[in-house]
């Protein structure tokens, strides 16, 4: 449905440090919150000037996974989901936040800002 | 304590493993009873039967399957793998019994919160570690949680759905239109979110028992906003700017497809009018279709499964009537949009983001 990738790797212009983030997106239905999420998340972060991927777990099924080199780059983990999501294993020492998809829905940019300040970064 | 227990987003998981079954089962049976004629469920597999006799075999094991699947996902969100062999187990229990989903979804959580509590209680040797996810938990919680099943909860849960499925086919003039209207403004309050699915678990529970009209209400709630908007926008272009009308031409063939989403962009640009316009206009639809006994055997679809449904004109009549209100209302309530000013990737609403912890 809505799929275009942004990867940025660049510091912002006041040269804060910029956030790695990984993410997984999949809402109840499956078709539209998941997606819709997804692309929040990753228009903010491309806004905030953070690097971002995020795997959507839909109906269809998984799409766009995440690789384990993203994962082991990423300083943070945001899952954005209303079900119980798979793989969680692979984050296993990672920094995981757990949200609705309606909160990344509502206020991406206030959730990766907050993220970065209780993250110090 | 409820919070950690996370009851909801289980019961969505269900949902959510479940709809694609409950979609196909309907659909096959709908399909078939159109078709064919009413065609009987095969009985006999030794004697002849025909195509449409299968499809609505077909579509009757799947909906037999539904409380099964149910319980399993449940299962299977709160306890990982070693739910689902013992929440299959509880929604078959509870298929038998009649108690339907909603024993389903009882004995999935209770299956689930089970084999949590083996995990964790249960120490074996290093030699017998293999033995415990293999044998000792699926056989535990299925003998537990199974006698349970058969010999405390499923009859009052039987009872239960069987009353609410009679008080439900039993339902008069005022309470079918006050029913109506209640779950025609819940399931389009939020455009999706949890009181849709709410009012959706609700319906779909029913569907499981025979009764189609809250179904049908779900489905024309659905599509009465993005309809709404749609009809509202083509009456008075002013009162949406520029990216409105873009979200619009998005929204309403979303909408076809019984998308309700493709709104939340214009509801979120002022959330009162577009809330209190599209819930009033569906209240209405749920109600006519209620009072014209609209039923709809297949859960989710949109157009496309209106001719499967019970009294396709009556849903045709609640859909527009209900579409056309809320079109009304949103031209009488809205004023006319401002170009914008700000763009709106900056507008965001405050949420309050204290309770998320970083793990």
């Amino acid at each position: 449905m809505l799929n275009n990738n942004i990867d940025i790797n660049i510091k912002n212009k006041k040269g804060e440090m910029y956030m790695k983030i990984v993410g997984i997106a999949a809402c109840t239905s499956g078709i539209a919150h998941t997606y819709i999420a997804k692309e929040k998340l990753i228009r903010a972060a491309k806004a905030l000037n953070h690097e971002i991927h995020i795997e959507t777990q839909g109906t269809i099924g998984t799409e766009d996974e995440l690789s384990t080199k993203d994962i082991k780059e990423a300083d943070v983990v945001i899952i954005a989901a209303d079900i119980k999501v798979g793989g969680r294993e692979r984050f296993k020492g990672k920094k995981v936040i757990d949200v609705s998809t309606d909160i990344v829905i509502k206020a991406p940019k206030a959730l990766i800002n907050k993220i970065q300040q209780d993250l110090g970064l | 304590m409820f919070k950690k227990l996370e009851l909801k987003k289980h019961a969505m998981t269900g949902i959510s493993y479940m709809l694609p079954l409950v979609v196909a089962s309907g659909l096959l049976i709908a399909i078939g009873n159109l078709a064919g004629g009413n065609p009987s469920v095969i009985s006999d597999y030794k004697s002849s039967y025909n195509i449409w006799q299968a499809a609505v075999s077909l579509g009757v094991f799947g909906m037999g399957l539904l409380p099964a699947v149910m319980g399993a996902a449940i299962a299977y969100s709160i306890a990982d793998r070693p739910g689902i062999a013992p929440g299959l187990l509880m929604g078959m229990i509870a298929n038998a019994m009649g108690a339907g989903f909603l024993g389903g979804m009882l004995g999935g959580y209770l299956a689930g919160y089970f084999v949590n509590y083996l995990k964790k209680t249960i120490v074996v040797p290093k030699w017998a570690q293999g033995l415990l996810p293999m044998m000792i938990i699926p056989l535990v919680s299925s003998v537990v949680i199974g006698l349970v099943m058969f010999f405390v909860i499923g009859r009052p849960i039987a009872v239960a759905s069987a009353s609410l499925t009679h008080m439900l086919n039993n339902m008069q003039g005022g309470s079918k239109a006050v029913f109506g209207a209640i779950m025609g403004a819940m399931a389009a309050f939020d455009f999706g979110g949890p009181v849709n699915k709410v009012a959706s678990l609700f319906a779909d529970g029913l569907l499981l028992q025979g009764v189609y009209g809250p179904e049908a209400i779900k489905i024309c709630a659905s599509m009465i906003p993005p309809f709404g908007v749609t009809l509202s926008w083509l009456i008075k272009r002013s009162r949406y700017n520029k990216g409105e009308s873009d979200n619009i031409k998005i929204a309403f063939p979303m909408g076809i497809c019984m998308i309700t989403e493709g709104v939340i962009p214009i509801a979120a640009v002022d959330p009162l009018r577009v809330i209190f316009s599209c819930s009033f206009g569906a209240a209405i639809g749920g109600m006519l279709i209620m009072l014209l006994n609209v039923g709809s055997p297949v859960p989710s679809g949109g157009m496309f499964i209106v001719p499967a449904m019970q009294n396709p004109f009556g849903f045709l009549i609640a859909l527009s009537v209900g579409s056309i209100i809320t079109a009304i209302l949103l031209v009488a309530l809205k004023k006319d949009a401002k170009e914008k000013i700000v763009d709106e990737e900056d507008v965001e609403e405050e949420v309050d983001l204290s309770g998320i912890e970083i793990k």
